[in-house]
């Protein structure tokens, strides 16, 4: 269960503050994969670094008994100055896991990148390809209740991609998405509840394809 | 194979505890990472910018300030000088400078302001205490006079310049240009905080202006609890920089409670 409850977030610019959400509020059901959809500037990032605690809200709380993850396949998260390895260790650490649990996850993240000796190399000589295998396997090496995704899933060659879909199939029989997309392909696939974002609004449907349409509605493309 | 981890819940304090600790772990090793010199470089640097000019000022001038060996005076002025300068602008250019990091939701941007604070200071205590040793190694005098009172200056920089550096960092998230004016002016600050010569030889009505810098206050303070028969400047004062640090650390954590400190996004 996420419940947002009159949040408000603006942004301080030289023009004065502007809003992007006043009074936010809505709830979003436990147990479903949630769909959040709007037209460009509709707030959907400013949502999704709501809830992945990037940013806080003015005003307002979001609360949640379930454990949300950081945007998965980010690559800002890693450090271009640290070795892959140690940007494990600095999420583990964070994340309070430590010793032999922090050796278990710099194992699977390991195998799971593949990206070989480059592990022990400062993430700024990794190619980009390689530095979301390592985001990427990083956000498969914790358990969340649910997944915040922002657009791009599936990145790297054909072979990562298979890979890191499975693991993600596998990840989705006990864990829930948050999933930002303006594939509606790809939204109807995964989705059960739909978020649309509106001037400021949202208005949660139960019923994807009404979701979908009040997006159309409102001058979303097809 | 990720077997679920074990729901630990953390307390609040907890969390901010492995953070920060985490924080300064990163603050420090990618600095050792920098290079291939690695940890020596992290000391090198510091350490040069302290006693090239110590180096430089002992040749020139001998004795200009009575009663003291003219490098201590320089070295107890530089301690500081340098703790606040590093502290300050690191939490100036903290909001810039650490973009990734705040896209895990446990971390804050305060979490990486003390972090930084306290890295910095981690590495200014070391350098210190190798340049003060290699002074004493020259038969220098070294020691402070009052090491307790020397420790308390030194918590009151560290103090200002979180404080400052939280202000100033509010003002440059709003105006981003602000950040450049606060860089250029730190290096005449170095010449109006009395560092390199004693402000006792300055005409009155100039120095009455000069106290308005509470850099200037801290470098004496220091002097005066590190070498016997130094003598200060007239307008000196304590509650000075104390009210300042209080003042600011509560207008800088007031800013940053109404988000005037946004994390800048794209």
């Amino acid at each position: 269960m996420i419940t947002l409850d009159r949040v408000t977030k603006s942004y301080m610019t030289l023009n004065g503050r502007v809003f992007v959400f006043r009074d936010l509020s809505f709830a979003l059901p436990d147990g479903a994969n949630i769909g959040l959809i709007g037209r460009n500037g509709a707030g959907k990032s400013t949502l999704m670094r709501l809830l992945s605690a990037v940013e806080l809200p003015d005003n307002g709380k979001i609360s949640t008994n379930g454990r949300l993850s950081w945007p998965v396949g980010l690559k800002g998260g890693m450090q271009k100055n640290l070795t892959g390895r140690d940007n494990v260790k600095f999420v583990c650490r964070i994340q309070g896991v430590r010793r032999a649990g922090m050796q278990e996850k710099i194992r699977y993240v390991q195998e799971f990148a593949d990206i070989g000796d480059h592990f022990d190399l400062p993430v700024a000589t990794y190619s980009s390809g390689m530095q979301a295998r390592l985001a990427f396997g990083t956000s498969m090496a914790f358990d969340f209740d649910y997944y915040l995704i922002d657009e791009v899933m599936a990145v790297g060659d054909a072979v990562f991609k298979r890979k890191s879909r499975k693991v993600f199939r596998e990840r989705l029989e006990h864990s829930k998405v948050i999933l930002v997309s303006h594939n509606m392909k790809l939204i109807r696939k995964m989705c059960n509840i739909i978020v649309h974002l509106d001037a400021g609004r949202a208005t949660v449907y139960e019923n994807v394809r009404k979701g979908i349409a009040a997006y159309r509605a409102a001058g979303g493309e097809p | 194979m990720t077997s679920r981890s074990p729901t630990r819940i953390r307390s609040a304090f907890q969390i901010q505890r492995d953070v920060i600790y985490a924080l300064l772990l990163r603050e420090l090793s990618s600095r050792f990472g920098k290079s291939r010199g690695g940890f020596a470089w992290v000391l090198v640097e510091p350490v040069a910018h302290l006693v090239v000019p110590v180096l430089i000022f002992s040749f020139i001038r001998h004795r200009i300030v009575p009663g003291v060996e003219y490098p201590v005076f320089l070295v107890y002025g530089f301690l500081p000088f340098l703790l606040f300068k590093a502290i300050c602008l690191q939490i100036v250019n903290g909001t810039n400078a650490s973009q990734g990091l705040l896209s895990y939701r446990q971390v804050l941007l305060m979490d990486v302001f003390v972090a930084k604070a306290l890295a910095h200071a981690v590495i200014q205590a070391i350098v210190f205490v190798i340049v003060l040793s290699g002074l004493g190694m020259f038969g220098f005098d070294v020691l402070p006079a009052r090491p307790l009172e020397l420790a308390a200056v030194l918590a009151l920089t560290v103090f200002l310049a979180f404080g400052l550096g939280l202000v100033l960092a509010a003002v440059s998230s709003l105006v981003p240009d602000a950040r450049r004016i606060i860089a250029i002016m730190f290096m005449p600050l170095y010449f109006v905080s009395g560092v390199i010569f004693p402000v006792t030889r300055f005409p009155d009505d100039i120095v009455r202006w000069m106290a308005i810098n509470p850099v200037l206050h801290l470098v004496e303070l220091s002097r005066i609890a590190a070498m016997d028969g130094y003598e200060p400047m007239k307008y000196l004062s304590i509650e000075y920089p104390v009210a300042l640090a209080l003042g600011s650390t509560l207008l800088g954590l007031m800013l940053y409670r109404l988000r005037f400190l946004t994390k800048v996004t794209a």
